[in-house]
This record gives structure tokens, C-alpha cells and sequence, in this order.
């Protein structure tokens, strides 16, 4: 039977032979393909409450695999191995090592929101594939990504002090990803608030960055932002079954042999 | 004298009523705000009806004619609504829009529904491209004998798109409901089409099929076998043009490939929204509107086609998404039920 839909089956299950007998029949040359049959043994059945236990990823179960997501979706239109309604499915189903696959490229999501406008089941596809990146940072299958370095400097300042400042922000942000403070656009930003800023304000500015301004009885505010951090933190470690693999980590490294 | 029955509403459900009550010579005031009578069928200018294929102005006009052939027993009032509504079961009185007051043992609800409007799907093109159309514009070509024309232009369209849940199962619109038919109704007219124009290729795009019960042979298997129907699932993002065509980009999910296709015309299989004056009829009549803003239907498994008010019947699509042989099916019921309050049987009299 000829194979109409070779893009569906992975090349490495394609199979021919140049000089192949099988019951003194001949199944030499491209005539005779194969396809190796593929059996899904891996499923992680837990993958889809996994993914709804991170933030965005709540409405996952409502997806009814219409596509609308995919066909509204901007980065689709560049790269057509970015398809969200895809992903959703793989994590529906729990095929983890299928959507492993796309692990280089599901970061990609721009946020724009075309997909959650038009979904009709209001699924919010963007929250998935935010979920989703965290998912692969939090399981250890890609690095932290940038942005989700920022948020955490970001969020970090914000919980510590009840402001935000631009200037640790970005210093912190270019240390931990090991990039060097100057910068020719940072430089070029700087100068041109030199000259168009007024002083006041430009003092003001270099203060904040000096000595780090705090809300004033932050103390209590951030004890409760915390406690609720540190809830959720929780939650989603025991829904990704995090706390199991650090655990073994820690066993692991203490020499001890697993029970 | 027993009381006559009021029945609102000249559709498929209110006829079968009417002519039901008129067989068991009980009295009837038909009452439909439109000028004719006939509802949707025959106001919107259907064409083949399923499952028979029988013509709507053949199917539901004979039911008009019957009924005004009941002249005797159905006293018909067009153009005309209710105004106000008082009393108890057995005896209803009633003022009319015309003028007329006038007093019921019951009343029967066939209030029918409201097509959706696609203008409150913008991003699918209706009202920006003029050959995008609503499966009740190409209802109307056909039984208007025009045939299947691109209304910019009026040529005939080498391929046509249908796109399925058109404002039914669309909770972004707050349309959280399957209108039950579309699937059904648009394999038929994808097959008129295909008739008509054997050299135009339609293509559906769909997120289930729900071409329910017996429908599935003379429908769903018909338009692809015989028809050479293409389905494609997929819901579409949106309708745009070159220009020249129109272009529908969607992906094909079932083997995960985009898809991107020139149509000539594109139409809308829109769905049933709640009749737009239900919360005046719900006023009115003292009836409640269920969640989705249909008229609440009581009792499911006992008496047949009750509302919350005693004495006042609801029939046919005006309970919900409804197809016409199910209407008329209703029509029937409620009339049983609405006869048996004003002529009680000899045992309980």
C-alpha cells in the first residue's frame, strides 16, 4: 500500500532494505518501505493535571482539538511546527516523550492573545503555553529561560521591598544571565534620559538605585506574599511529583540506595 | 362552552397544534406577530427540508393550508402579539395587539427561535466580503430557482466553504449550546450545491460531525461517498481575501498540516439563537427563560411540554435548538396535554 501521508511518520521508523529476504521473498529497494510500528508505552497519565496545576494552565480539560488556537496563532504563521492545539492534545493524552520533542521550540510563544480571544471553549491557549515552558524549566527539561529569570528578579524585588526599581532590576537580570552591564542600547537609553530628563527626577533615580527604597510597613505584606509563594510553590511541586525526584537527588547524592 | 386554546405562534410546532386540536374539534386562536403564517421555514425561504427533501413552501405551506382549511375551529391572527395574559388554568384572557380581547383555557407557546447573526462573528467575514452568506442566503438562492451565485457578482462558484457552529458551541460569544441541525442541513445543501454545480468543489470545516441518528447514512456518508463532500477538521481563524478570492486558513488537525485554500464563496452554518423577544413573551405569559434565554420546559418524563406556569405549553424550537419534525412532534404533545385541561375526560368530570 503506497504511504499518502509520509510527514506523519517519523523518518526513523521508515525502513527499506537494499538486499532484504524475508521467507525466500524479496523485499529489496524503496518498493518494499516499511514502517516500524510505533507503541506508545510511556504515557504519563498525569500530565494533564500537571500542566493545569501551573498558572494558565487551569483550562486545559476543556479543549475540544478544533484547532482555532493554531490557525490564529501568529508564530504558526512563521514556523508550522509551533501548533498549541498539538501540544494540548500530546498533554491530554500524556505523551510526554512526543512533546519532548517540540521542547526547543514551545518557549517560542509570543503572548499575543489571538488564540485566546478566538478559542471557543475559553481554554486560554496562551496560559498553556506558559504553563507549559514552566513545566519544562520546573521537570529540568530545558534551562530557565530568560524571561523566566526576569519575572523572578522581578517578582524577588517586588515581594523583598513593595516597589520596584528599574536599575537593580536590570543589573540583577544582566548578572544572572551573565550578561555584561554595558550595554550599547542600555548606554544609549542612559544618555538620552541625560539629556531630556529633568534633574529632580534624575536624582531621584540614582538615589533609588543607591539605597534600594522600601515600602513603609512592608513587613507584614510581604510575610503574607510569601506564605502564598510559598503555598503555591508547594502545590506545584507535589502536583509535578518534584518533591519524589528531589528527594532521590538528595538519597542519591548521600549514597544511599533507593527503597 | 369549553374554552378555545391559545396557541402563539405559526411555525411548524403552532401549526401541528392548531391542526391537532382542530381534528379533535377543539377550538383555537393562532396568534403570529409575522404577516404570514408558516415560521422559519417559510419566512426565511428554506429549500429541501431534511429528512424528506420535500420542498418547504410543498411541506410546511400544506400544513398553512390545512389549518386555514380548519377555518371553522382555528381562528388565525396575524400580525398580531399578545399583549397581556391574566388568570388560571381553564380560564386565560388575553388582549391582542390588534385590539381584540380574548379568553383561552390554555395557551401553547410555539415561539420558535431567532437566527444567529453573523455580523457578531466578524473575524469570519460576514458583512466585510459580500460572498461571505449564512446557510439561509443559500437556502434562499435554491428555492428561489436563482441557483448557488456569488452575490458580488452573481458567477457560479468553483468552490464553496461551509463552516460549522456558526454561533452555536462558541462560549466567546456566550453561545454555549449545539443548535442540533447545521451538520445535518449544511451535508444537504453541500449536496444541492454539488447537484446543482457538479463542477464546484465544497469543502466543510468542522469540529465534530453531529449528523445525528438515521442522518448519518443520508447525510454524513451520502455527501462524502456519493457527493464527494471534503470535511476538514478544523475551526478556521478567520476569512480574508486577496482581493479576488476569498482565503480561509485553517489547520487540517487529523494530519496536522495547514491548510490555507481560495474559496469563491463561504458560508456560515449559523445556529439558533433563543427567539430575541423571549424575555418579553417570558413577561408576558409569566414563564421562566432557562439559562441559555429559551423558555424553561417543566416536567420532562410526565406531562408533556409544560412551562413554570400551570396552563402554558411550550412547543418546538422555542424551548431550545429544534429540528421541524421534532416541532411538529411537540406541536402534537402540547396540544394533547393543553386539550386535557379545557375538556377534562368524563371520569374526573
Amino acid at each position: 500500500m503506497p504511504i499518502h501521508e509520509k510527514a506523519l511518520i517519523r523518518p526513523e521508523n521508515l525502513r527499506q532494505h537494499e538486499h532484504l529476504v524475508v521467507d525466500g521473498i524479496d523485499v529489496s529497494g524503496h518498493w518494499s518501505t516499511f514502517i516500524q510500528s510505533r507503541v506508545v508505552t510511556d504515557y504519563n497519565e498525569a500530565m494533564e493535571e500537571e500542566i493545569a496545576a501551573l498558572p494558565g494552565g487551569e483550562l486545559i480539560h476543556r479543549c475540544w482539538q478544533c484547532g482555532s488556537c493554531t490557525n490564529a496563532c501568529t508564530v504558526n504563521a512563521i514556523n508550522p511546527d509551533f501548533n498549541p492545539r498539538f501540544w494540548i492534545y500530546l498533554v491530554r493524552l500524556g505523551m510526554e516523550a512526543e512533546l519532548l520533542r517540540d521542547k526547543d521550540i514551545i518557549w517560542q510563544c509570543v503572548s499575543c492573545n489571538k488564540c485566546t480571544t478566538i478559542c471557543p471553549r475559553d481554554v486560554n491557549p496562551e496560559g498553556v503555553m506558559k504553563a507549559l515552558s514552566h513545566w519544562l524549566e520546573l521537570k529540568g527539561h530545558t534551562p530557565k529561560s530568560p524571561s523566566m529569570i526576569f519575572d523572578e528578579v522581578f517578582a524577588d524585588q517586588v515581594i523583598k521591598t513593595g516597589k520596584i526599581e528599574e536599575g537593580r532590576t536590570i543589573q540583577r537580570f544582566f548578572k544572572r544571565t551573565g550578561q555584561a552591564l554595558k550595554q550599547d542600547w542600555l548606554i544609549e537609553m542612559v544618555r538620552g534620559m541625560l539629556r531630556h530628563l529633568p534633574i529632580g527626577l534624575l536624582m531621584r533615580m540614582g538615589l533609588g538605585t543607591l539605597r534600594a527604597p522600601r515600602t513603609r510597613r512592608w513587613a507584614r505584606a510581604r510575610a503574607a506574599i510569601e506564605e502564598y509563594v510559598d503555598e503555591q510553590r508547594a502545590e506545584q511541586h507535589r502536583a509535578l511529583g518534584l518533591d519524589d525526584i528531589i528527594e532521590a537527588a538528595r538519597r542519591d547524592a548521600a549514597g544511599t540506595p533507593h527503597a | 362552552m369549553k374554552q378555545p386554546i391559545l396557541i402563539v405562534g405559526g411555525g411548524p410546532a403552532g401549526l401541528a397544534a392548531a391542526h391537532a386540536l382542530a381534528r379533535v374539534g377543539q377550538q383555537s386562536i393562532l396568534v403570529d406577530k409575522a404577516d404570514k403564517l408558516g415560521g422559519a421555514p417559510i419566512l426565511s425561504g428554506y429549500a429541501k427540508l431534511v429528512p424528506s427533501g420535500e420542498w418547504a413552501k410543498d411541506a410546511i405551506g400544506g400544513m398553512v393550508q390545512r389549518v386555514a382549511q380548519d377555518k371553522q375551529l382555528v381562528d388565525v391572527h396575524t400580525g398580531t402579539t399578545v399583549r397581556s395574559f391574566s388568570g388560571a388554568p381553564g380560564d386565560f384572557s388575553a388582549e391582542l395587539s390588534n385590539g381584540s380581547a380574548v379568553r383561552a383555557g390554555a395557551a401553547i407557546l410555539a415561539t420558535g427561535f431567532t437566527h444567529f447573526d453573523s455580523l457578531n462573528k466578524p473575524e469570519w467575514g460576514f458583512g466585510t466580503f459580500p460572498d461571505v452568506v449564512t446557510t439561509t442566503q443559500v437556502e434562499q438562492m435554491i428555492s428561489s430557482g436563482k441557483g448557488v451565485r456569488c452575490p458580488s457578482d452573481g458567477r457560479k462558484p468553483q468552490r464553496v466553504a461551509i463552516l460549522l457552529c456558526v454561533g452555536s458551541r462558541d462560549r466567546q460569544i456566550g453561545r454555549e449550546w449545539c443548535s442540533k441541525i447545521c451538520c445535518t442541513v449544511s451535508a444537504n445543501l453541500a449536496m444541492e450545491i454539488r447537484e446543482e454545480l457538479p463542477e464546484c468543489h465544497v469543502y466543510i470545516y468542522y469540529m465534530d460531525i453531529r449528523t445525528f441518528g438515521l442522518y448519518e447514512t443520508k447525510y454524513y456518508w451520502r455527501s462524502q461517498e456519493e457527493f464527494k463532500i471534503k470535511y476538514i477538521k478544523s475551526r478556521i481563524a478567520e476569512v480574508t481575501s486577496d482581493g479576488n478570492k476569498l482565503i480561509v486558513k485553517g489547520e487540517d488537525t487529523l494530519v496536522k498540516r495547514p491548510v490555507t485554500i481560495p474559496f469563491d464563496l463561504v458560508v456560515h452554518a449559523i445556529g439558533m439563537d433563543p427567539n430575541v423577544d423571549n424575555k418579553a413573551i417570558g413577561a408576558t405569559f409569566g414563564v421562566a427563560l432557562e439559562p441559555h434565554g429559551f423558555l424553561a420546559r417543566g416536567d420532562t418524563y410526565g406531562n408533556m411540554a409544560e412551562t413554570s406556569r400551570p396552563g402554558v405549553f411550550v412547543a418546538g424550537a422555542a424551548t431550545g435548538p429544534e429540528s421541524i419534525d421534532d416541532s411538529i412532534g411537540q406541536g402534537h404533545a402540547a396540544a394533547m396535554t393543553a386539550l386535557s385541561i379545557v375538556a377534562p375526560s368524563r371520569a374526573s368530570a
